[in-house]
């Protein structure tokens, strides 16, 4: 019963950009729009950055310094866990009186999974519980820091001529955006992030004018060409017959995940600093309002907005399914909840002969023709055992139960293929009331949202024919 | 009457060291050797089947731990060539809870934790580490110090092996008398035994 449950049996489609198939509860659905939204036609935006292990707010300025790391965790270098600090006492001799040794507190970084410490790769136990440990440096830091900054002069420089050739052909009152283009060059040595959300509408005019003023301040940063060495290092003499020390080789994965050292040999892991998540926000694209955001706080699971399909959209969901025969009919049991509190009409239609988003189905589908109404979600109806019955008439031929905000209804379905999984699609009209609509200053003030058809196609994957 | 696969077990003769706790409710059968300072929480269970088991000092075996000396799955119990192997255990091992142990021999200082199982034919040395959730039904001998965890069982070699848990043995020989009733200790030696 648990894999009817499954919610990736249905599948709604979104339309917006390309055609996507994707589980009711993977969705946002946009009011302003009143159209269903997947994560590939919303905007995603960072809210805020944070340590996964000790839950630190960091704001993306300090992020982008610390390079998306956190200062205070560790990450094991062999099991990518996280690192805790242990405490052992050593005997250790007093400052005043070389004679006599005290217990003195030492720590060191063990992982609990994989039993690593940090006195596997020889770094020595320290004395402060957490703040003393530092990561090896790169011999290569300073040249990489001198070609990036060389090559973010020249990503602005090119942005500034493009953007030159744009003012001279343009009109003046026409807005001088950055066009997709030089946003594309920003991105691509990462020197502004602030400059990606400038709509072709806002004036920018202002920050035009200071970029200028900045380039031509900046002093010329040369940098020499990397020179190519005529001779390399020969391998050693036992390269080939020496046998390999499996425990001391390094997996691709521990090896990759230190680029700037790649070690070869396990005793020369060192942990790093644990990468930062990220909180973020989503936004419809076309109507540019807020579909998800988070809160602040990384302790906190909550929304402040959180426009989700499953809170709007009826949910279809199987109940079960009998043996399915080629070319015979059998009834499948379907359930449709209604998640708003008011009383919601369902019909649902069969997909006509060539509809052009009906490309999976391998059976015909006969849904019922009436009209399906669907109770209002009541909070307190779970604590009140006397409720009274709901006076809707069921025809019990497609409507087996309901209860409270759920029916559970009949399809009829026929596979035509032999072979292979049976897959059905419907359409689903339901109305939706828009409670986002501003309100109007008439007198009804209840009657102000009006009820609006929405219609969503719907797949079913039914699973193979019984043998 | 014959009954397959499972034994009226030799008179159940537990020899428990001095020094030893071994609660009431643990379940020990067969020729069961346990020695001193050894902890055998409630719900333990030592099954010693087609042999007797041997476990020495220092061991820490926690609850619904199986430790088991078995006949292995294609042999009848009354085919004529199985002798009976004592399995060995030695001193500081960890049988952490709900882990199942076949290994005839088991060396010292080893660490075998919740949910894992070792396999008859896998001998730990010392040292050893196996992860929880591993199962190690291999045919070898595990190297000294070798740590196996993951759910792929990946292994790697650690430079020391994990402390024998003298705090938390002494802690659990002073508070679970207060807690459970003992099984009697007996001495292999000639002056009476203490209850």
């Amino acid at each position: 019963m648990a894999t009817l449950l499954q919610p990736e049996k249905v599948l709604y489609l979104v339309r917006g950009e390309k055609k996507i198939r994707v589980p009711l509860s993977q969705l946002y659905f946009c009011r302003y729009c009143s159209e269903l939204r997947s994560l590939e036609c919303v905007s995603h935006e960072v809210d805020s950055h944070f340590c996964p292990s000790c839950l630190e707010n960091m704001p993306s300025a300090e992020a982008k310094l610390k390079k998306n790391r956190c200062a205070n965790c560790f990450d094991c270098p062999c099991c990518m866990h996280t690192l805790s600090t242990r405490a052992t006492n050593i005997p250790a001799p007093l400052p005043d009186d070389p004679t006599k040794t005290t217990m003195k507190k030492a720590y060191y970084l063990a992982c609990g999974f994989c039993r690593w410490t940090s006195r596997d790769v020889g770094m020595a136990d320290k004395s402060v519980a957490s703040g003393g440990w530092q990561e090896p440096e790169n011999p290569h830091t300073q040249r990489i820091n001198k070609l990036i900054e060389y090559y973010q002069q020249l990503a602005q420089r090119e942005k500034l001529e493009r953007d030159r050739k744009k003012l001279a052909r343009r009109r003046p009152f026409m807005p001088q955006a950055f066009s997709q283009h030089t946003i594309h060059v920003v991105e691509k040595y990462g020197l502004g992030t602030r400059l990606q959300r400038q709509r072709s509408g806002a004036p920018i005019s202002a920050l035009y004018g200071l970029s200028l003023k900045e380039g031509e301040d900046q002093k010329e940063i040369t940098i020499e060409p990397a020179q190519a060495l005529d001779e390399v290092e020969p391998l050693p003499e036992d390269y080939y017959t020496r046998p390999v020390n499996l425990p001391e080789v390094t997996t691709l994965r521990q090896r990759l995940l230190q680029p700037d050292f790649q070690p070869a040999g396990a005793s020369q892991l060192h942990p790093r600093h644990k990468h930062l998540l990220m909180k973020r926000s989503l936004r419809c694209r076309k109507c540019e309002h807020n579909l998800s955001k988070p809160e602040f706080n990384p302790t906190s699971i909550k929304f402040k907005i959180q426009l989700v399909a499953v809170s709007y959209i009826p949910e279809v969901r199987i109940m079960s399914i009998p043996n399915l025969r080629h070319m015979k009919e059998s009834q499948v049991l379907l359930t449709l909840t209604n998640p708003v509190e008011n009383i919601t009409h369902v019909s649902l239609y069969t997909c006509e002969e060539e509809d052009p988003d009906d490309i999976n189905s391998t059976a015909k589908v006969l849904v019922p023709s009436k009209e399906l109404v669907l109770a209002g979600k009541d909070a307190a109806a779970e604590y009140d055992e006397l409720a009274e019955p709901q006076g809707f008439q069921d025809d019990p031929d497609v409507v087996t139960f309901r209860k409270s905000n759920k029916i559970g209804f009949f399809i009829k379905v026929i596979p035509q293929r032999e072979e292979g999984d049976v897959t059905v699609a419907f359409k689903l009209r339901h109305d939706f009331r828009n409670l986002a609509a501003p309100i109007r200053n008439t007198e009804e003030v209840e009657a102000t949202s009006e009820a609006i058809w929405l219609t969503h196609h719907v797949e079913l994957s039914l699973g193979p024919l019984a043998t | 009457m014959f009954i397959i696969g499972m034994l009226v077990p030799n008179s159940s003769n537990v020899k428990i060291a001095m020094g030893a706790v071994v609660c009431v409710e643990s379940d020990i059968r067969g020729d069961v050797t346990i020695g001193a300072r050894t902890v055998v929480h409630p719900k333990a269970r030592i099954i010693a089947e087609a042999g007797p088991i041997v476990i020495g000092d220092g061991n820490l075996i926690e609850e619904q731990a199986l430790i088991i000396n078995s006949y292995p799955e294609n042999m009848l119990p009354d085919a004529e060539d199985v002798e009976p192997k004592t399995m060995n255990i030695g001193i500081n091992n960890v049988f952490e809870v709900g882990c199942v142990s076949q290994a005839l021999k088991i060396g010292d200082n080893n660490v075998i934790e919740s949910k894992a199982e070792v396999g008859r034919n896998v001998i730990l040395t010392s040292g050893c580490i196996v992860g929880a959730c591993c199962a190690v039904n291999t045919c070898e001998v595990i190297p000294e110090n070798t740590v196996i965890y993951g759910s792929e069982c990946l292994r790697r070699v650690q430079t020391e092996r994990p402390q024998p848990q003298t705090l938390q043995l002494d802690f659990l020989m002073k508070i679970l008398p207060n807690y459970h009733h003992l099984k009697k200790t007996v001495k292999a030696s000639s002056t009476p035994a203490r209850s």
